[in-house]
Formats: C-alpha cells, structure tokens, sequence
C-alpha cells in the first residue's frame, strides 16, 4: 500500500504538465489577497494621516496614498476576475489529462484486470474518484500554496513594526488555519465515517423498497421496511447534524481567533503608539491589516477535509493502474504469418483464483476456411478459449499457433486484427447505430452497413426506427430489447474485415426462427473465412466441418463431418 | 424543458419551507443580532483607536472598551455558531419530511408504476436528491433573510453620522443583485447547458471503461484514448467560454464592492484634512464598509445552492406530483397512475393510511388475533372479509385497462372454488400478470368486482386479504439482512423451529445449515451470492412460513435450470396441498398437475376447463402446450 507522501509525490508528478496553469493561478489569488489587506490597511492609515495632517495642519501628500487605494481596489477586481479563470482553466486540463493518464493505464490491463471492476457499482467507483481528483488543484494544491505565501508575506510585513506582533500573528494564522481543522477534524472521524456506512445502508434499503415492493406488501412487511428506512434517514441526519455543529463551531472559533488577533494586537501596539516607537496613523493601519489578513487561511479548512478523501481517491486509482497486464508482449514481434490456420496444442488454461483448469489439453485443428462449431453447457469453459486466443489471457500449458507460429510471438494487437469476435460481453455504446457499426470498419459504407445488417437479421428493424440508423442507442437513446442489441453486435462483427470469425452464443435472446435465418444466412455469406461458432444446443450446425464437444474444460468428443 | 416547470421546482422549494417550524426565523434573527453586534464592534474599536490617537490614551485607560470588545467578540461567535445550528435543523427537518413523504409515494404508487430502469434514479432523489436540499435551506435562504437586513440595520447608523459614505453604500448595494440577476439570467441557461455536457462527458468516459474489452477486439481502444483527450479538451473550451461571462458577475460583485470601500476610504481622508468630519466617525465608517458588502457577497457564494437544489427538485416533483409535470420521460409516469390508481383514490388512502404511515387497528388485530375473533366485532364487520381457511373467489364481469382504449382484461368471470388448483395459461399480452395483478390488489378492478366468500374485495380489505396471501414470482426478491429475516418476512415474530421447517420443507435447510453463520448469514445485494435457485427455495421458505390460505404462483421456476427446477416443483407439490392455487403456467408440469385450466386470449378467456379436455379440444391451447413442451427441451 502506498504511503501518504508517495501518493501525493506521485499526483504531482500527474498534474505537473500543467504547473504554468497552476502557477498562475496562484500568482493571481495571491494577488487578490494581497491587494485586499493592502486596500484596506493603507485606507486606515490614509484617513488617520489625513485626520492628523488636518487637525496640526502639517503638509500630506496626499496624491500617491489615494491613488494606491483605488489601484489596490481595481487590482483587487480584475486579478479576482483573472483567478478564477485561470483556476478554472488549469483545473480543467487537469481533468482531460487525468482521465486520458486513467485510461490510457486501464487499456492493457483490459479485460484480464478489470474483469474484477465489472460491476458497475466499482465503475462508478473509479468515476467518482476521477471526479474527486479533479478538485486536487482547486481546493487542496492552489490554497494551501496561497495561505502559506501570504502568510509569510504578512508575517515579514508585521516584523517591521515589531518581532511581537509578527509572533502572535503567525499563532493566530497557525491556530485558526491549521490547528483548529486537524481537530475539527479529528473530531469529526467518526461520525463523517458513520455517514457514508449509513449512505450505503439507506440506498440498498430504498433500493430494496423499489425493486422489491411487491414482497414487502404481501407480506405486510411495507410499514416494517418504511420504519427501517426512517431509522436509517433518521441515524443519517443525526451525524449529518453533529458533523454540521462541529463545522459552525469551527466557522465561529476561526472569527473569534481573527478578532482576538486583532485584540492581542492593540494590546501590544498601542504602548508603541504611546512611547512614540510608532507613528499613530500605524494603529488603525495594523488593526486592518490584521482583520484582513485572515482572509489568506479561510480556505484551508475545506482543504483539510477534503485532503483524506482525495487522497484515498487516488490511491484506488493507482492501485488499479499498477495492477501488472496478464499478458507481457513480445518486445520484437514476430511479422504476422499469411495463413490463418489455427492450431490448439494440449493447450490448458487456469485463472489466478481458480482450483481447477478452465481448460485443460485442448487440442484442436482449425485449417483456414473452415466452419467449425464448439459446443458445451455454460460455463463450460467456451468464453476461456476467447480469452486466450485473444492474447487476453496467458495459457498456462501447451500452446495456441496462428498460421504456425505459437500467439505468444505475435503482437496482441495485430493478432487481434486477423479475428471478428461477437463475445457474449460484447458492449454497444452510447452513441448511434451506425457509429457502433463504423468501430468495426471505419471506411465501411451505407450500403456496406445495410448488407450485414440484413445478414444479421436487424435491417428492417433499423428501418423501422424514425431515425433509421442515425438512432442514438444506450442510456441516453433508445432502448433496445436484448436480442436486437444482440443482432446489432453480431452486424458489427460481420462488418470487420478478418480471416477469422468467431460467433460466441449468437442465437441468445433471439427465437428459434430468426436465429436459424440469422445463422444460414451467416454461413450463406461466409464462403472464404473461418467461422467458429460457440454456442450450446445443437441447431444449425449442418453446415460445419467440425464439431467439437467441451464439457467442464475438456474435449469430449471432436467429430468431422 | 417547460417554462411551468422552471416554475414549479422553486414554488416547491418553497413549499416546504413551513416544515422548518421556527427553525429558519430563528436563525436568521440571530445572525442579524450578530450583525448589529458588529456594529457595537465597529464603535469600541474606532473609540480605542481614536482614543489612542488623539487622547494619548493607554490600554489602562481604555480597558472598559477592551473589556466590551472581548465578550462582543464572544457572544458574536456563540450566536453566529446557533445561528449555524439553526439553520442546518431547519434544513435537517426538510431533509426528513421530504425523504418520508418520497418513500411512502413510491408505495403509494405501487409496484407497478415503478420502472425498474429508472430504480437507480429513484433511489438517488430519495437519498442524494434529499441531501443536496440542505446548503438552500441551511446557507441561501438565511443568506437572502440577511442580505437585506443587515446592510441597512449598518446604513441606519452610518447615515446620521457620514452621510456622503452613506449614499455611496446605498447606491451601490442594489446594483450588486440587480446585475447578478442580469447576469445570472443569461448564464443560467448555458450553465445549466454545461452541467448536462459535463455529465455526458462522464458518462462517455464511464462507457468506454466499461466498453473497452470490446474496444479492443476492434483495435479501436488506442484510438478512443485519443477521443476521451478531444472530448475533454472540447468540453473545457466551451465551458470556458460560458465561464467567462458567467464570471462576469462575480467580477462585477467585486468590482461594486471593493471600489465602493475605497471611494468611502478616500472622500472620508479629504473631509478629515478639511476637518467636516471627526476621525472617530471617519474610522468607524471605514470599519462598517467591508461588513456592509459581506452579506451581498454571501449571496454571491451561496447561490449555486440554489441552483442544485433546483436539479434536485425536479426530479421530486416528477414522483411526488407526476400529474403536474408535461414532461414525456418522468420518473413515475405511467398512464396506470393517470388512468386506474388515481381515479380510485381510494388506493392512495388504503395503502398509505394503513400501511405506512400509521398501525391501523384492524393491522393490529390481523396480526395477533386469530380470525375468528374478527368476525365477531360489530365495528369491523364491514371492513374485515372474515377469511377463515377456505377461500373462494369469484371475478364478475370483471374489465381493467392500463390505457384508455387499450383493454388488458375484459369482463372476466370466473369463479374459484375453495383448495382449487387453478392455471392460467396465454400468449404474451393476453391478461395473466393484469390478473394476477387483480388478485394481488396491486390494480383494482375499473368495472364488475372480484368477491372473496360472498364479500366484494375492497381497497380497505387489502391488508387483510394479502395477510392470506403466499406469493412466488418468477424472480424473488431478497433483502438486505440475514437469510432468518428473510424468510420471516411476513412472520417477524416465528420462532426458530417454524422458520427451520420452512426451510426444511422449502429444501434449502441444508445449504443454510452448511453456511458458517447458519441463518444468520448476511444476505448481499439482490442476493449477492445466491444462486436464482437458491434465492427462490428461500422464498418458497417465506411461503411455507407464512401459511397462507391462497397461493399465487407466477411460473417460480423461469429462470432456472432443471435440477432447481426439480427441488422447487417437489416442494410446490407439498405447499400447494389443502390450498387455493393458482399459478401462471409457462411450463407443462403446471398445467398438467391443474384441476382447471384457463385459456385467456387478448384479455378475454378463451376456454376454461382441464388440461385433457383443452388439449382434445382447443387448437389454440395445442399450440400453447406443443410451445411448452417446446421451451422445456430447449431449457434441457
């Protein structure tokens, strides 16, 4: 597990393209600190000189002062404007770059690593804690760097007038920015702790009442569950209300210690008025600046509560992007054969936590142009040999050879170029019909996508739709049944261009009768291509060359045609 | 998005307002104390500091003033903590009403109307939705409360002492909400533009990570890497162009503010050289500048809360008032809460009077008394069916309709006599789940009646006819908690040896008993960690606890495989015994085991008689069966 400081070591090293960004804006807050103390301590000390100057009469030049203020002011203005811009912009490219970092370090571990984050409650996970990083510069990095700037600013400002009053303003910062958040914090634990179990707990409660309903009111449970989820909702607001005490006291204790500065100040200055060690326009001047000063830590609070949070945020991330690929490929590739003549050599695979072989000495010759059809109940070990012929796990023994040369030689990539695959996992995106088609052949054409489409049985559904194959799909689009999703995956895979196509379950979610179109017209237009078809009940398989038989991982029966 | 609904969500908003009691008042009157006291502030400390200046006073002299300012400082800080305070209970009484109120609409409206695609969503506005009111109630509305007060509580007493600082303040002050709301009207629209974009993005991104074992069968992962970077960059041009105006506010904010303190600073300078004004109400003056714009700035801070509560309301008010939103996607919008719920308002009551929200005596009665006692009492004569063990139930003439025009059962008569074993048998659509639906008094009949024993089912029957009620669906549910509590769903208070009988005579004794923690074993998920055959004989379980004189059966054994399938019909065989069944059949074994079969065909019945008859006689129930036999070779 990484440490604290090595996690933070190694978010910087993320964000650290966009340091100028950052910088800037840091630059820009601090002069809108800055600016803010500097207008209103030079206003105390501008209308208490001028009081002086008119009561003695003495001469003022009064010109530089009056224009500082209203520079000061518009200095104020524009850089407070300019910040949060440039924040912005920097938090911004923060995020494109973070999520680009994420992805690009997800890509090779697909699908061997990340098929233990399938699930979409671990998904979105993985887009909350992106989401969280994002808030990295923005509430921790850029006000942490401001506070502690300007209070050495400030802290060397006061130590012109006096060692003393540097002293007790850089206690007074300490206590109220840093000291009084670690134990509002400390305090806090337990119940900020509390609140995101019981945040859980209320959601798989009402998640309960939604789906099931039906249960809870035959069974005269309804009012029980009601009074569970309101014994729920009621702990929630009991922490959320203690946490909310906590940060008002917080709130009030930080105003009381700016003021009690500023008290402590006067305290100490005003002898110095007295024995004359200061000039008396210095006092309303000193008292300002103090009570302006404050402004510099106010933000840190909120820094410290989220710091824990994006920190655990992160170390998920890393933990997932350190996981080791399955598969380490070969550092000088061997060029791709021009056979595609497959090859399984008492090959066995077996995944890291499993006792027994997914599978075990599987033998089999698949010549190019052959129809071959690989039968067996779930969970058979079919989906396995998907995996491993996509280099997407290693085999454990034995080996795999693509046009005589074993897989392991050759670049994934490339390797993968040379199949069409519909898996059972097979995703459609959010996005139109026909751009999930193009993924499979980016220069395909309309009528191109219209023939597979008719192949796989789904035109004259798409046809049917207002928007024909411009439908938007997925979430955010029209729902499709499964079988139609299904269909347009299998129109998909017809649409790459590769020797070899392998068909895993086509017929799911489909009836009997388009299935057995669907299939003949597949191998109808299938004449010069491998075709390897997985599925578990023996229809349609009158066409193929080869049967064979896998139960429990092994083959049982190879029979040709 | 309709203009009666970017109405609706704040009218909303403010509706519930009457909910934070005097919560809200309360802490608004005392941050406004807390504001005046400010003002007491400003004047000790002009006073020291004018003292010191130009009386060559010492702290000595001056220790009443430190004294007053230490316990103003004191008391400012305790009262703007229960200002705090109040104001998040306020928000905290909301947040309880609001999530209450939700939860007991999703059982008002019924199982029905919940689309089980939208659950997630659903769950998100009762729990997250209701969350994201607080910061409205507990940080905009105070803040609005005193964005008026304050500054002109602090105006009242620069006013007689330094008029010209005074208009300076007045004349500025209205400007800040005035071009804010100038501003903000603009920028809202593009704003609320760029919140969906962002979560599109999110959802793009999300889609791909989900996506990528596909991605790279197409080799197109490296190539979608290159996408997610464009997306992101595209995303952060626009929205920095729409930042750049909506920023335009806060710089105007700023602007107004910080200028105003400095035009006060310098013409109170010039006036103390010419000496038309004291130093004392110069200074003082001077302090209450900054104090004067705080609130407006507050304002500024606090007003994105509005927004967000916004967002949240409107998905409340898609569940709580579905009617009044014209929107096609709603949360709960189905026609059958517009047509058949909601014109029998007595559902509403009788669900949510009796079930939920309090213990109606006749609950009471049903769940300690036996029965025969109920028929008994004069006053719950008319409201009890005065089931005792046999059940007959006849349907008369009996019409319902999700959709006007579009009649799912039409006058359906039927009369079911007691331990009868009934199957209902249809193609898709033909009206078995509206039947079904019927008897579980989770639709009501909209023409004839549905009559138990001689007695019309009403909606105030509900409680007592669902207590005679066992019920398998073709997928379970289970809860969150343990395997004892999930079996004693309908009987919290059986004892250990009726709950493991069963689960004995539900055959899923064995595997509980072989689970380290027995029956006390934490259920995950839906059941996370049970196999569908598992998560049915735990059902099964549920309904051999509960005993009940009726047995509704919706095909309990669809989703699994055959070995399942066989413990399961062994153990229907067992509880269908001295019972009323009546099951949907999707299966052979159903309706062959059937004393009678019914035939419904686009909601109307076809035939009703037993399976050898039908299938000597009817060429519609052949086709049926021979799809059956069908569908059980293919599960084999």
């Amino acid at each position: 597990m990484l440490s604290d400081f090595q996690v933070m070591r190694r978010l910087f090293t993320l964000i650290k393209p966009w340091w100028g960004w950052m910088l800037l804006g840091v630059v820009l807050s601090l002069l809108t600190i800055l600016a803010n103390i500097g207008l209103m301590a030079l206003s105390g000390w501008f209308i208490a000189s001028m009081a002086i100057a008119g009561i003695t009469g003495a001469a003022i030049n009064y010109f530089t002062p009056a224009a500082l203020i209203r520079a000061f002011a518009i200095i104020r203005t524009s850089s407070r404007y300019a910040e949060r811009l440039v924040t912005h912009e920097a938090t911004f490219r923060l995020i494109a770059s973070l999520r680009s970092w994420f992805y690009d370090h997800l890509e090779p571990l697909a699908p061997a690593v990340i098929q233990n984050y399938r699930s979409g409650d671990l998904l979105s996970r993985i887009r909350a804690d992106i989401d969280t990083l994002d808030n990295f510069y923005l509430r921790i990095i850029a006000p942490v760097t401001v506070a502690f700037i300007s209070s050495i600013i400030i802290v060397i400002f006061l130590w012109q007038y006096s060692q003393t009053l540097a002293f007790i303003e850089l206690f007074f910062l300490v206590a109220a920015g840093v000291l009084l958040p670690l134990l509002i914090n400390r305090w806090g634990y337990s119940a900020s702790s509390r609140q995101s179990k019981i945040t859980s707990e209320l959601r798989s409660a009402v998640m309960d009442s939604t789906q099931g309903m039906s249960e809870l009111l035959i069974n005269d449970a309804a009012k029980r569950h009601s009074d569970y989820v309101e014994q729920l909702s009621e702990g929630l607001l009991k922490d959320q209300k203690s946490l909310a005490t906590l940060n008002g006291g917080s709130q009030a204790m930080s105003g009381l210690l700016a003021n009690l500065c500023v008290l402590l100040m006067l305290i100490i200055a005003i002898p110095m008025v007295n024995s004359e060690a200061i000039g008396p326009a210095s006092l309303p001047m000193l008292a300002l600046f103090t009570m302006a000063s404050f402004e510099a830590i106010m933000p840190l609070s909120l820094a410290f509560q989220t710091l824990p949070t994006t920190l655990a945020a992160a170390r998920r991330l890393f933990d997932i992007v350190d996981s080791k690929p399955a598969i380490i490929e070969p550092e000088i590739p061997h060029p791709l054969p021009d056979s595609a003549d497959l090859v399984f050599n008492n090959m066995s695979l077996r995944y890291p936590s499993q006792e027994t072989d997914a599978l075990q000495n599987i033998s089999v010759n698949i010549p190019t142009g052959t129809n071959i059809a690989i039968v067996g109940p779930s969970g058979s070990g079919k989906s396995s040999l998907i995996n491993a012929l996509m280099k997407f796990w290693p085999v454990s023994s034995g080996e795999i050879s693509f046009g005589g040369v074993p897989i392991e030689q050759l670049d994934g990539e490339e390797l993968r170029s040379q199949f069409a695959v519909a898996s059972q996992h097979s995703t459609l995106f959010n996005s139109t019909i026909k751009r999930n088609l193009l993924l499979a052949n980016r220069k395909a054409t309309d009528s191109e996508l219209e023939a597979v489409c008719k192949v796989a049985q789904i035109h004259d559904f798409i046809m049917e739709l207002p928007e024909g194959y411009d439908t938007w799909i997925g979430e955010a689009g029209h729902k499709l049944s499964g079988g139609q999703m299904r269909r347009i995956s299998i129109a998909r895979t017809l649409l790459k261009a590769a020797p070899i196509l392998i068909l895993d379950e086509p017929g799911e979610g489909l009836d009997s009768i388009t299935e057995k179109n669907m299939l003949q017209s597949i191998i109808e237009n299938n004449k010069q291509r491998t075709l390897i078809l997985i599925t578990h009940h023996l229809s349609g398989l009158d066409a193929m060359d080869q049967i064979v038989r896998i139960e429990k991982g092994n083959i049982v029966s190879n029979q040709d045609d | 998005m309709s203009d009666a609904k970017d109405s609706a969500s704040p009218e909303f908003l403010k509706a519930q307002k009457k909910t934070t009691g005097a919560y809200l008042r309360f802490s608004v009157g005392l941050g406004l104390l807390s504001g005046l006291l400010l003002i007491a502030q400003a004047w000790c400390l002009a006073n020291i500091i004018n003292n010191v200046i130009f009386e060559k006073a010492t702290v000595a002299n001056l220790s009443s003033y430190f004294v007053a300012l230490f316990f103003v400082y004191l008391f400012r800080a305790g009262l703007n903590w229960a200002s705090e305070y109040t104001a998040v209970e306020a928000a905290l009484r909301v947040k309880r009403d609001l999530r209450k109120k939700l939860h007991d609409r999703l059982f008002e409206v019924g199982p029905l109307s919940l689309n089980n695609e939208r659950s997630g969503e659903l769950i998100n506005t009762v729990v997250d939705g209701v969350d994201a009111l607080e910061n409205y109630y507990a940080r905009y509305l105070p803040t609005m409360s005193l964005v008026a007060l304050i500054p002109l509580s602090i105006l009242v007493f620069i006013f007689p002492i330094d008029w010209i600082s005074g208009v300076i303040m007045l004349v500025t002050a209205p400007l800040i909400p005035f071009f804010m709301i100038m501003i903000g009207k603009g920028t809202e629209r593009l704003n609320k533009k760029q919140w969906r974009k962002l979560a599109r993005m999110s959802a793009h991104f999300l889609d791909m990570i989900q996506g990528l074992t596909t991605l790279k069968l197409f080799n197109a992962s490296r190539r979608e890497s290159q996408l997610i970077a464009r997306i992101s960059d595209d995303y952060r041009k626009s929205t920095m162009s729409v930042l750049r105006v909506a920023f335009l506010s806060s710089l105007l904010l700023e602007f107004l503010s910080t200028v105003s303190i400095a035009m006060v600073a310098v013409l109170i300078g010039f006036r103390l050289m010419y000496g038309e004004l004291d130093f004392f109400y110069g200074f003082f003056a001077l302090l209450l500048a900054p104090e004067f714009y705080q609130p407006l700035r507050n304002m500024g801070t606090h007003y994105h809360a509005r927004m967000e509560a916004i967002g949240a309301a409107e998905k409340m008010i898609e569940i709580l008032h579905p009617d009044d939103v014209k929107s096609e996607d709603t949360l709960i919008k189905s026609t059958l809460i517009k047509s058949a719920l909601v014109k029998s308002t007595l559902i509403k009551s009788a669900l949510v009077k009796s079930t939920l929200l309090k213990d109606v005596p006749v609950n009471n009665d049903l769940a300690s008394s036996s029965s025969s006692e109920l028929s008994h009492s004069s006053i719950v004569e008319n409201k009890t069916l005065g089931i005792t063990n046999s059940i007959k139930i006849e349907f008369k003439d009996v019409s319902f309709e999700y959709e006007p025009g579009r009649p799912a059962l039409e006058h359906l008569s039927l009369s079911i006599k007691a331990n009868e074993n009934i199957a209902i048998v249809g193609s898709s659509g033909a009206g078995k789940s509206t039947l079904m639906n019927l008897l579980l008094g989770f639709i009501s009949p909209q023409q004839g009646e549905i009559v138990i024993n001689q007695k019309p089912l009403r909606q105030d029957h509900l409680n007592e006819w669902r207590h005679n009620i066992a019920w398998m669906p073709q997928r379970a549910h289970l809860f969150q908690g343990t395997i004892r509590e999930n079996i004693c769903l309908a009987n919290p208070s059986a004892n250990d040896s009726a709950m493991k009988n069963a689960a004995k005579s539900a055959l899923i004794n064995e595997y509980i008993e072989s689970l380290p923690d027995s029956y006390d074993t934490h259920i995950g998920e839906r059941g996370a960690g049970l196999s569908g055959g598992q998560i049915q004989r735990i059902a099964l379980a549920r309904a051999f606890l509960k005993d009940a004189p009726l047995l509704l059966l919706d095909e309990p054994t669809a989703y699994l495989d055959q070995e399942s399938e066989a413990l399961i019909q062994q153990s229907l065989q067992l509880l269908s015994k001295d019972r009323c069944v009546i099951s949907i059949a999707h299966r052979l074994n159903t309706v062959q085991q059937a004393d009678r079969v019914v035939l419904l065909e686009k909601g109307r019945v076809v035939a009703i008689a037993n399976h050898q008859t039908l299938m000597a006689e009817n060429p519609l129930y052949q086709k049926m069966v021979d799809l059956f036999e069908q569908g059980d070779q293919h599960h084999a």
